[in-house]
């Protein structure tokens, strides 16, 4: 069953149409990430899920209701969003960033329920960053503050979580920690995760379901051991590689080709340039030295 | 949601939360407020009631506080005159002005995501000084028409700047540079309409126009009075749809806040407050501006607090209006230029804090 899904979505900026007539269906309880190379519409897929973007034809439904027709507060009851680089008011601590997160439960003459008090303290504790609670958020590394956004849509507490690159900026331990943290999301509450992902192998390791996404169209969905082939990624990446079962999880592993690697036995001249021809203009340099011409 | 948070119905009672907040409780109601906003709140209370006496003291002759109270108390006087009369309902309409002018700004900065926005920089107080100058040229000089003719004038200015800057929504810096544009554009305007009028007219223009107090009355004072009265529960809304039209566009709206509506709606009270402050007093420069920062420095919210940005320009205006009054006695000095002569190095100030700050936060 899928509470979330998208029905012939066609999503465009001005005039140039990013996503063509896109059918996805969000499997409930299980973590989708959604991968493909730089300008696939990934991210602009994920936003229009969340209704930061309008469809330019189709829909994205919730419980078969267009998003289009539902008050934007009843969605953010039911689907938390984590922008690619959310941005914190000046000086703002961390407590009272997280505590915004429960902004759709609330009301002006029901500012700070007991819900709220323990949604907060739950999304803090369990990003770990409840040490961190009267820290200004400014002052943070990339990863705390990582954790803060995340713990922020953690109070909002909804069914449906969706994430936008949410390990970009990061390093490899907090990137595992960030991707870590999903899982047990999922797994603790049985809560939906859709997630875009620019690492592949990272995909392939966290996703229960896999959506391979190219030029604004759904190339491969399923599982990771299913959809992550030598052939695929060749297809969907132009990228020649070798697919092996992971050593650590058994999920299918890309390996790219061997690095380039110059021509053989010619060694590096690249610092043989005379200063004497530091001054003069450039095209001169190129065409008189045709020995230490660029490598390029 | 359970029974026993309605067993005692009447109650009201106060938690704290780790985030800087208390909360109150009555009934099912709660409300939120920042402990150490309320203790900035209070001591700029104290401030401005301090202030708000030298006012009614201090003058021409000087009143004996004892004097004052007897005054405001109805009792009788023999400075029943110089208090009652000429220096009380001065000091309302200032009081009521500097208000007006610390909350408009703190509005207007807070959906242009711009410290440097402000009703005196994005147009508004430009529109309503073209309108208003335009219309002495005209021959209309009585004040009971003119503040009318103002408030006017800047809302007509801002729905030209939003209509410029909307493009599918409203993006915060193409607001406040559209808004630049409008306000050099009508201050051409209005030097136009100066330089076509005699010269009594320009310089009765010309003193409105730096923003003066000198000689309002009651009959200023109460209708200003009124329109901010029936204002204040906008206000109230605005102060709490800050706290999420402070994060960015994505995040407030998967946060369930209609931005364009919202933004719109604290706008539309934002430029209300400044024009209606614009038609009483005149542009008193840089109080908007002023105002909402040093609040939001001084109470170290996320968001600019609304009520002590109101106090803190009250007691600016006041202030400004007492020294403009003295120090240059027996000549008297507009209040806007006192306000632009502290205002303009704190502008230049924030322009190369910001500037410094962002290129060393990003490294």
């Amino acid at each position: 069953m899928s509470r979330l899904s998208a029905r012939e979505l066609t999503l465009a900026y001005e005039d140039r149409t990013v996503v063509r007539e896109l059918d996805l269906a969000i499997p409930d309880g299980r973590v989708t990430v959604i991968v493909g190379p730089n300008a696939c519409g990934k991210s602009t897929t994920l936003r229009a899920l969340g209704r930061l973007m309008k469809p330019k034809g189709g829909a994205v439904l919730l419980d078969g209701t267009s998003l289009a027709k539902l008050p934007t507060k009843r969605i953010a009851q039911q689907i938390g969003l984590l922008p690619q680089t959310p941005v914190a008011p000046e000086a703002i601590t961390v407590a009272d960033l997280v505590s915004r997160g429960r902004q759709p439960h609330q009301s002006w003459w029901q500012q700070w329920s007991d819900a709220d008090e323990r949604a907060v303290t739950e999304a803090m504790e369990r990003t770990d960053v409840a040490a961190l609670a009267e820290r200004n958020v400014d002052e943070l590394s990339g990863g705390q503050r990582q954790r803060v956004w995340i713990a922020m849509a953690l109070a909002q507490e909804t069914e449906l979580l969706l994430l936008d690159e949410p390990t970009t900026y990061l390093d490899i331990a907090h990137q595992v920690e960030v991707l870590d943290l999903v899982r047990q999301l999922n797994h603790d509450r049985g809560r939906t995760v859709v997630v875009v992902l620019h690492d592949l192998n990272q995909a392939a390791r966290y996703a229960d379901h896999l959506v391979a996404m190219k030029e604004g169209r759904i190339v491969a969905s399923g599982a990771p051991s299913e959809v992550v082939t030598a052939e695929l990624v060749g297809e969907v990446f132009g990228l020649e590689c070798v697919v092996v079962p992971d050593p650590v999880t058994g999920s299918p592993l890309v390996v790219p080709g061997a690095p380039w690697r110059g021509d053989a036995g010619v060694p590096a001249q690249g610092d043989t340039r005379e200063d004497t021809q530091e001054g003069t203009a450039t095209s001169t340099a190129v065409t008189s030295t045709p020995g230490t011409a660029p490598k390029r | 949601m359970t029974t026993a948070a309605t067993t005692k119905p009447t109650t009201t009672t106060t938690t704290t939360t780790s985030a800087g907040y208390s909360v109150f409780r009555a009934r099912r109601a709660t409300f939120l407020l920042h402990r150490r906003a309320a203790a900035v709140g209070a001591g700029l209370a104290v401030l401005l009631a301090v202030t708000c006496l030298a006012y009614l003291c201090v003058g021409e002759s000087f009143v004996a506080p004892g004097e004052v109270f007897k005054v405001l108390t109805g009792r009788p006087s023999p400075d029943e005159l110089v208090v009652g009369t000429l220096r009380a309902p001065r000091l309302v309409v200032g009081l009521l002005v500097g208000a007006a002018f610390g909350v408009a700004g703190g509005l207007i900065q807070t959906v242009a995501r711009n410290p440097l926005a402000s009703p005196d920089i994005i147009g508004i107080s430009q529109g309503a000084s073209a309108l208003t100058v335009g219309a002495m040229t005209f021959g209309v000089t009585s004040y009971a028409v003119l503040p009318y003719l103002s408030v006017v004038g800047g809302l007509l200015a801002a729905v030209l700047v939003y209509v410029f800057a909307w493009r599918g929504g409203l993006h915060a810096t193409r607001f406040v540079l559209i808004g630049i544009g409008f306000a050099i554009a009508l201050r051409s305007v209005t030097t136009l309409f100066m330089t076509k009028g005699d010269y009594l007219v320009a310089q009765q223009a010309q003193i409105w126009m730096t923003g003066s107090l000198n000689g309002r009355g009651w009959a200023e004072a109460a209708p200003l009075g009124w329109t901010l009265l029936v204002l204040v529960p906008a206000v109230a809304w605005a102060a709490r749809a800050q706290r999420t039209v402070g994060l960015d566009d994505d995040t407030a709206t998967a946060l369930g806040v209609s931005l364009n509506r919202v933004r719109l709606g604290l706008v539309v009270l934002g430029v209300v407050l400044a024009s209606v402050a614009t038609g009483a007093a005149g542009p008193v420069d840089f109080v908007a501006l002023l105002a909402p920062q040093i609040a939001r420095r001084m109470t170290r919210t996320a968001q600019i607090p609304l009520v002590c940005s109101a106090l803190l320009g009250a007691v600016i205006v006041v202030l400004a209006d007492l020294l403009a009054r003295r120090v240059f006695s027996p000549t008297e000095v507009p209040v806007g230029v006192l306000t632009a002569a502290v205002g303009a190095p704190y502008l230049i100030w924030l322009i190369i804090r910001s500037r410094t700050v962002r290129s060393g936060g990003r490294a």
